[in-house]
């Protein structure tokens, strides 16, 4: 019923090609988008805030689940990429004098052309060496050159401000939580879209190839070297994409923003989401942020007796996702995705057990 | 038949110690199914690597309609029209039987990063017109119309093959490598891959040329044009199948190991 129950059969390629086979898909797809559109009617300020945050978190961990679940190739630097997005786009707007849509295209562009670079290795290595390479996207970029060099252009330190108001769309200021959310949520279905339809083409089946046997792949024509650069930069161009969709929601950009702990924290996310899927990215980042909000909620109280608890937030939060993670590795290591998975195959049987 | 549509001149290659590949020398014409056989470690999978591209040769030429492959990456030796199935089943275990073949047809499909991500109209209708190409050429031809949404990993090792081929096929070769594609197979299955086989290089719209590899003795004899016996890195005979069979050396080497009794399986 969900998906295709078993009464459906195609009449041409076409329809077996499209993507929302069934009334029902196509009914609980509208569902999801007047959900998301309708949201700010009914839901308050915070949770619109955690919205942010869950569709922040997605778009981040989008393009490491191309490299990484589709293509296999592993990455230890993504935050390196959305901060380049980030800032180029702050520049952009703030120096250049360029509308925010075209400097956010010109961050996706350069977030995606800098990630070639970092890719460039992958030609060679693999596996362990190939988190050296993107870690060291991580230093170069961020600690090195953002901090040392871009932090200063100007004239100011560390950070860019961004008062509220200097990013626009169209003479449209994006100023507060529910159009920052709104933004968000629109690129981040044209980024699912995208990569969604790119899964379904040449392009997206010669990632899997490379991922599920890349000699195999290159004896049947693709060029691996090639194809696997093809996915850096889209993975650099969906980075950028959260980077430039990030900043309207910050009152400043900072290189404490892109830290290594978040490149490994969406990593974390489509591990506990499941590898090699787009619905992993939605659940994996709606897990963690939520169980990030639910810790702060119950750190609060708890701060009245221990007041070190808030200090020490950080370590907590760390030390609980370390556990997330550690706990679907050894339980449920294919992650949210395929529990839902076999949710919904059990729900198409029913009443049928088998 | 006659013109070469690949020419093998003096390969050689060592790994270590071990000479694979001692100076052997082959011309398979167009049109032909030409054997390899050898006993284990003969280095007839190490030829077929070096002429996919695998492994790059010490010594010697590897020609293919004339031009030169030295340096000739595999993939762009798939863009000249060299296709091949693999002795340890090479599958993405991960992706449908169809997503296999559909890999198979990479070389012919135009979709870039921006068409894909769109999926607009030239995007679609690619990829329905070789998914009609592919249900009518590869899937019917190959019997596997019930499998195509199964994953391959999850299928049986003999259906695994046949996926292999199909996904060669899909290439639209000029020539094909088949590493062993009977091994380890039954009798019918056997007698399947044979039929195919005989399909892919006689009908009119395949004609591809084979290099077969393959221990099972009857059926290299039954479908072969002509046959080439390599041991120890060297070819040691070459000629008609029954030229091979009478070949004393042939026995020695190789067939001596079954005392030369082989049964046809027609
Ligand atoms: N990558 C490699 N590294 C080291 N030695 C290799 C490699 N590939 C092949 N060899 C060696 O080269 C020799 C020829 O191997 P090859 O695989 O070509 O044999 P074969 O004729 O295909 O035998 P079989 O019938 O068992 O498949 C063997 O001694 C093998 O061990
Ligand atoms: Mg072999």
């Amino acid at each position: 019923m969900t998906y295709r129950s078993s009464g459906v059969y195609h009449q041409t390629y076409a329809a077996s090609h499209a993507w929302w086979q069934t009334n029902f898909v196509r009914a609980k797809m509208a569902l999801l988008v007047l959900f998301v559109a309708t949201l700010p009617l009914y839901a308050n300020l915070y949770v619109i805030s955690v919205a942010n945050i869950v569709l922040y978190t997605m778009l981040s961990a989008l393009g490491v689940q191309l490299l990484t679940g589709y293509c296999g190739q592993i990455t230890l630097g993504h935050a390196a990429f959305i901060a380049v997005g980030a800032y180029v786009t702050a520049m952009g707007v703030l120096f250049w004098g360029l509308p925010y849509p075209l400097a956010a295209l010109l961050g996706c562009l350069l977030a995606g052309l800098w990630s070639v670079v970092f890719g460039l290795p992958s030609a060679r290595i693999k596996g362990f060496y190939q988190i050296m390479t993107t870690m060291a996207a991580q230093f170069i970029t961020v600690d090195f050159i953002i901090t040392h060099y871009v932090s200063r252009v100007g004239g100011r330190e560390h950070y860019f401000s961004l008062p509220p108001g200097t990013i626009t769309i169209g003479g449209w200021p994006v100023d507060s939580e529910v159009k920052v959310y709104y933004l968000a949520a629109v690129l981040t279905f044209v980024c699912f879209a995208a990569l969604a339809n790119l899964l379904r083409t040449k392009v997206g089946r010669a990632w899997i190839a490379i991922r599920d046997n890349d000699i195999a792949a290159e004896a049947m024509g693709v060029n691996v070297v090639a194809y696997k650069l093809l996915a850096f930069f889209a993975a650099g161009v969906l980075a950028g994409v959260a980077g430039a969709v990030w900043i309207p929601s910050l009152y400043f950009v900072s290189p404490e923003h892109f830290q290594l702990s978040w490149s490994v924290w969406i990593v974390g996310v489509i591990l506990i989401g499941g590898v090699g899927s787009l619905h992993g990215v939605a659940f994996g980042a709606i897990f963690v942020t939520v169980i990030l909000e639910l810790l702060k909620l119950a750190v609060i109280p708890l701060a009245e007796f221990y007041p070190a608890l808030t200090e020490r937030f950080l370590y907590l939060k760390e030390a609980a996702f370390g556990l997330a993670i550690v706990l679907f590795l050894l339980y449920e290591p294919r992650g949210l995705a395929y529990r839902w998975q076999q949710l919904k195959n059990y729900f198409n049987l029913w009443p049928y057990a088998y | 038949m006659s013109e070469p549509l690949l020419t093998v001149e003096d390969l050689h290659l060592a790994f270590g110690g071990v000479r694979a590949l001692r100076g052997v020398g082959l011309e398979v014409r167009r049109g032909e199914i030409f054997s390899l056989i050898g006993p284990n470690g003969a280095g007839k999978t190490v030829l077929l690597n070096c002429v996919n591209g695998l492994y790059p040769p010490e010594r010697g030429r590897i020609l293919f309609e004339g031009r030169d492959l030295d340096g000739v990456k595999p993939y762009r030796r798939a863009a000249l029209g060299i296709s091949r199935t693999f002795q340890k089943i090479e599958l993405f275990s991960g992706m449908t039987v169809l997503d296999n073949i559909r890999l198979g047809r990479h070389l012919h499909l135009r979709t870039g990063l921006l068409t894909g991500a769109l999926y607009t109209g030239p995007a679609a209708r690619e990829e329905i017109a070789h998914r009609e190409f592919i249900e009518r050429e590869i899937i019917d031809f190959l019997e596997m119309t019930h499998l195509r949404d199964k994953v391959v990993g999850m299928l049986p090792y003999g259906l695994q093959k046949r996926v292999e081929l199909g996904r060669a096929l899909a290439l639209n070769p000029k020539l094909l490598l088949l590493d062993e594609p009977m091994a380890g197979l039954n009798l019918e299955e056997v007698e399947d891959i044979a039929r195919f086989i005989l399909d892919i290089n006689e009908e009119e719209r395949w004609r591809v040329t084979c290099i077969l590899v393959e221990h099972d003795m009857g059926v290299v004899m039954d479908i072969s044009h002509r046959v080439a016996v390599l041991n120890f890195g060297e070819k040691i005979a070459e000629g008609t199948p029954e030229e091979v069979q009478a070949e004393p050396l042939v026995h020695q080497a190789y067939l001596g190991e079954e005392q030369g009794e082989y049964t046809s399986r027609r």
